[in-house]
């Protein structure tokens, strides 16, 4: 008995001296894979202007109805993104969300991308709604590559992508 | 015509000669994919998608007989190279290859040519989703494009065609379905080809851009997104709307609509398939008109009047106020002194309900769906009585038709009523248009009869002279009353004299009457112009129809054209001051409209009730009289000016927010769904009647004061006729008196069984009266049109038999004394009737923009007279008063007509209406 005690005592007593698996999360944050599906973003052209041009294919595309979008016409003189048409409204439904990124994929211009944030808790149910204005990225961040995967693809962008690149 | 036996992809059919190809090869469940050819309009072959192979058997040069193989088989001779089958009529023995290699080849290069300019910007265009070219391209086309992408030409993004219309011509194929539909349907040829090659494009020719009634059905046909509407530009894709079905209240005609929503909030109006009403069209003022359902100045919440102010307040708190200030007037003065005034776009329970009230709970009579302006013509009896008989159905009728339309100006009116009678008669209908004054339609009339102005009754009468001439009186079938008296005032003068006096000669008096005696069948259609020429025109023009042997029969008889979505439904509930429901005759006239004001000023009338109407707005007199009246509630959608004067606003749903029936000109009762709960608190009409109704009962049952008139309980209703018999069982009151509806179907049902004429008119029977027409969308989703869905689940609705057919009632044929006119001044007033006037319902919509700022037209030669130029303000006076009007001088008006616009906000027309027709004179006002 003594014996698998001891034996016992032995494995706790290597492992002190090893490099532990895990991480101190929060401190420590351990890098995702490049195909990892967080937190969505919604990108912008490298002119500032919004990628999103509303079409609501992601929300068709979307198997958990997490996405909602209300679209509007540009005004000329001051436009949110090329072509007439933006999405007024954007608002994704975190807790609704299953990132399985056919939202991506449904993407004419390449809009939404799952990034790798995936810090994502509420309080409440109503804040897992990200709104617009929390996924759309700075102007002066997040445009012109073309997410990964479709690198990886060697996919073209469909046509009203490629209007403005 | 005799049927073909066509062979198409192996499947041999038997088609009536004279069918396309296309046509033909849907029949045998076989799909051509089109892009221009479209069933309601001539094809013209010029997208070249119906490509197909087309054999026929080889004849014999001499003895023009099918040459037989070895096996006794006609030997098929295919034609050299591939026709279209939308331009091509299949002929006996035909054999038709759809599925040939050549085919293919043929429909993926035809769908390759159309792509090369095409933006492809289906992710923000409002057709995707809907769109035959992306269906046809998926389902034909080639999946590559030999064309390179950056070559595709660019025109500026959209260009408006008109404020309504906005046309994308990168998007368009160049199908001409725009094109046809105005100038072979709407018979407005305001679009047109300009340029060629690659700038080829569609452009409106007209001024104003796109001047048509029906501009919205070019987007409903275009395969592409070329044409969008302006009021749906962006608003929602396609495939996450729900689509309500609900019937259009904005004219007479009951157009079927879907209401798309998308969270319970309006994005577009589309049209609902249903041939014995609007085919698969609607005008635009049913499209763009349906605004107001959103529109933020919507009552959301009950009102009282409070130290002079409307404060909000619950609904108990509104409806105990109501029944105990009605019940308080009963009490000191009657139920004589209150009235009551319901909206003729109400739904049918609505109505039914409001005069059950009176009628049962207040016992009082005096109800009206009018607002007492002078310039209101009669009440219609004569579109019942004489109305289109069972089974008729206006999409049948073509030759061997004749049609009248007298004083009516349906594009105005009733607008959808143009394409069918166009469409009547493309078939073969004869067309007869009598107007005092050039309508559009006489653009499609075979015969144009123009009589001078006010000489309607003359005309009629020369008219039915003519016609007792070409066929006597034994015709006359249906039971009636004063032959002998007309007779005598036929005779009394002679056709050219009568001819003389009407303005139309003798000779094209008798060639009408001839058209209208060899008829098979006749329709007349007449609208405000005739009806505010007095009851005696449209009494004429029922002798007329009974004279030709037509009255009571199927697809014959009198269409009403009567202001408000559902007068005719108004007219057979009996909100009126002289009947009951289904026309039973009051023994007592009590008060309508036109006294009404005058009674509540001197103190005979103490409570009025106004349901979705607005007299104060235009009639001093009401606005006075309500200002005077103890007691007045109203009930509407917004907060009118005549809910501006109550005690008691109460908000009322809108068309959109419940569920209910209308009965159309025809007296075609159609059922319209609920497409979104109420907005706020807002209840449906019969809702809100019904509150009132059971606190007034209870009050009474618990006080045991006035008499409530004892009523079996629910499964008695209907013991006590609508004609007043006392037919009732041994029980005791029932607690709520009758008023115990708990859906509108519920008081559909006591209509059904309680309403002369709406027997068996219950929703289980509406819903079951089938699935109109074959357009919907097709199994195989690409046949003639993939793209818009007309489908129409909710039947074609039931066609109540006329009164004179049902045997209850009968015709008088005697001439009413036409009251004499000591007038002298020279012009005659008319209030024209608009589409696009000053509707409260019209607001939100971008119809708005189209509303005409008050005018007065005025022929050439008067304006001439006194140097009066257009835009000149001219002061109409009469024997009541004095309007000032900016002038239009119209060419083709007839002298001493004076057309001011009916119904505009802030004309003020009462003020110069001495009657539904007016003497004035005119004076140039010299700033």
């Amino acid at each position: 008995m003594l014996g698998e005690l001891l034996k016992g005592l032995g494995t706790t007593l290597r492992y002190m001296f090893r490099q532990p698996v895990t991480v101190q999360y929060p401190e420590v944050k351990r890098p995702v894979r490049e195909r990892f599906r967080g937190r969505h973003e919604l990108k912008r052209f490298a002119d500032g202007k919004e990628r999103c041009i509303g079409c609501s294919l992601c929300a068709a595309a979307c198997p958990a109805d997490a996405i909602l979008v209300v679209p509007a016409e540009n005004d000329p003189a001051n436009p949110k993104s090329h072509g007439e048409r933006y999405a007024a409204t954007y608002e994704i439904n975190m807790l609704r969300c299953i990132f399985c990124g056919y939202c991506e994929d449904a993407c004419p211009t390449n809009a939404i991308v799952l990034e790798h944030q995936y810090e994502l808790s509420f309080y409440d149910r109503r804040s897992s709604i990200y709104t617009k204005e929390m996924l759309l990225v700075p102007e002066d961040q997040g445009h012109g590559d073309p997410p990964p995967i479709l690198q990886q693809l060697s996919r073209r962008p469909s046509p009203p992508a490629q209007i403005d690149l | 015509m005799p049927d073909v036996t066509v062979t198409i992809d192996g499947v041999t059919i038997q088609v009536p000669s004279g069918t396309n190809v296309v046509d033909a090869a849907r029949m045998a469940g076989v799909a051509v994919p089109v892009f221009c050819y479209h069933p309601r309009m001539q094809p013209v072959g010029m997208c070249r998608m119906c490509l197909v192979q087309i054999g026929t058997p080889r004849l014999d040069p001499a003895t023009r007989q099918p040459v037989l193989d070895d096996a006794g088989r006609p030997v098929i001779q295919m034609m050299p190279k591939l026709q279209t089958g939308c331009t091509t009529p299949v002929s006996e023995g035909m054999v038709v290859n759809t599925v040939a290699d050549e085919v293919k080849f043929a429909q993926r290069g035809v769908l390759e040519f159309l792509l090369t300019s095409h933006p492809l910007d289906c992710p923000v265009c409002d057709k995707g989703g809907e769109c035959p070219l992306q269906n046809l391209t998926m389902q034909w086309g080639p999946g590559m494009s030999r064309f390179d992408y950056n070559d595709k030409v660019h025109f500026e993004k959209p260009v408006p065609l008109g404020d309504l219309i906005y046309l994308d011509r990168e998007r368009c194929i160049l199908c001409s379905r725009c094109v046809r539909f105005q100038d072979e349907l709407a018979d407005d040829p305001v679009l047109g080809f300009d340029n060629r090659g690659r700038n080829w494009m569609i452009i409106s020719k007209s001024d104003p851009p796109f001047d048509s009634k029906f501009s919205g059905n070019t987007t409903d046909i275009c395969p592409v997104g070329a044409l969008t509407s302006s009021d749906f530009r962006f608003r929602a894709r396609v495939w996450e709307l729900d689509s309500r079905p609900v019937v259009c209240t904005l004219c007479p005609v009951g157009c079927n609509l879907s209401l798309d929503m998308r969270y319970n909030q309006l994005m577009r109006v589309m049209p609902r398939e249903n041939g014995a009403v609007n085919d698969i069209w609607i005008c635009d003022k049913g499209r763009y008109g349906h605004r107001f359902v959103d529109h933020e100045s919507r009552l959301t919440t009950p009102m009282l009047r409070r130290d002079g102010q409307l404060v909000p307040a619950s609904w108990d708190e509104a409806l105990a106020l109501v029944a105990e200030k009605l019940a308080a007037v009963r009490q000191a003065h009657g139920g004589s002194a209150i009235a009551g005034l319901a909206a003729p776009r109400l739904s049918n329970e609505d109505l039914y309900a409001f005069q059950k009230l009176f009628r049962e709970v207040l016992e009082s009579n005096n109800l009206d769906q009018r607002i007492g302006a002078p310039g209101e013509p009669a009440l219609d009896d004569l579109g019942a009585l004489l109305g289109p008989g069972t089974g008729s159905d206006l999409a049948q009728l073509g030759a061997g038709t004749t049609v009248l339309v007298l004083g009516a100006d349906p594009e105005e009116e009733a607008p959808l009523y143009v394409l069918r009678l166009r469409a009547m008669a493309r078939r073969g209908a004869r067309l007869l248009v009598a107007n005092l004054r050039p309508t559009k339609l006489d653009r499609s009339a075979s015969t144009r009869l123009r009589y001078r102005a006010g000489a309607e009754l003359a005309f009629l009468r020369g008219l039915l002279r003519a016609l007792s001439d070409e066929v006597g009186t034994d015709r006359l079938t249906v039971k009636s009353s004063g032959l002998d008296q007309l007779r005598r005032a036929l005779f009394a003068t002679s056709l050219d004299d009568t001819a003389a006096a009407c303005g139309v000669s003798a000779a094209d008096l008798k060639a009408a009457a001839a058209t209208i005696a060899s008829a098979e069948h006749l329709l007349i259609f007449y609208g405000a112009e005739a009806r505010s020429a007095g009851p005696a025109v449209v009494e004429t023009l029922g002798a007329l129809l009974a004279l030709a042997g037509k009255a009571g029969q199927s697809n014959s008889g009198l269409i009403a054209l009567l202001p408000g979505g559902n007068s005719r439904g108004a007219l057979d509930m009996g909100v009126r001051p002289d009947a009951r429901p289904g026309y039973a005759p009051l023994a007592q006239p009590t008060i309508g409209a036109r006294d009404l004001w005058n009674a509540v000023q001197g103190g005979r009338v103490r409570a009025v009730w106004v349901a979705g109407l607005d007299p104060a707005a235009s009639l001093p007199a009401a606005r006075a009289a309500l200002d005077a009246a103890e007691f007045v509630v109203v009930q509407d959608l917004f907060l009118t000016e005549t809910a501006r004067l109550a005690d008691v606003v109460l908000p009322a749903a809108s068309v959109a927010e419940r569920d209910g029936t209308y009965t159309n000109a025809e007296r075609r009762v159609q059922r319209s769904r609920q497409a979104r709960p109420p907005i706020g608190e807002s209840r449906p009409d019969w809702q809100i009647v019904q509150g009132v109704a059971q606190r007034l009962v209870q009050a009474w049952v618990a006080t045991g004061a006035p008499a409530v008139p004892a009523k079996g309980p629910k499964d008695g209703k209907g013991a006590r006729g609508a004609r007043g018999g006392v037919e009732v069982g041994a029980v005791a009151v029932a607690e709520n008196g009758g008023w115990d509806y708990l859906t509108a179907a519920d008081v559909a049902a006591e209509i059904a069984e309680r309403v002369p004429g709406y027997a068996g008119v219950t929703y289980p029977a509406l819903a079951a009266t089938g699935k109109p027409g074959s357009w919907g969308r097709q199994v195989n989703e690409a046949i003639y049109y993939d793209g818009t869905n007309y489908e129409n689940t909710e039947g074609v609705g039931i066609k109540l038999p006329s009164l004179i057919e049902s045997g209850r009632a009968s015709l008088n044929l005697a001439p009413l004394p036409v009251p004499a006119t000591a007038d002298d001044r020279p012009l005659l007033l008319i209030a024209q009737p608009l589409a696009y006037d000053g509707d409260p319902l019209l607001r939100g919509s971008r119809l708005e923009a189209h509303v005409p700022e008050p005018y007065v037209a005025l022929s050439r030669a008067d304006a001439e007279r006194q140097n009066i130029r257009p835009g000149d303000i001219v002061r109409l006076a009469s024997s009541a008063g004095e309007l000032a009007l900016p002038a239009r001088v119209v060419d083709d008006l007839p002298q001493g007509v004076a057309l001011v616009p009916a119904n505009l906000a802030g004309v003020g027309l009462a003020t110069v209406q001495t009657g539904p027709r007016t003497r004035v004179s005119l004076v140039k006002v010299v700033v």
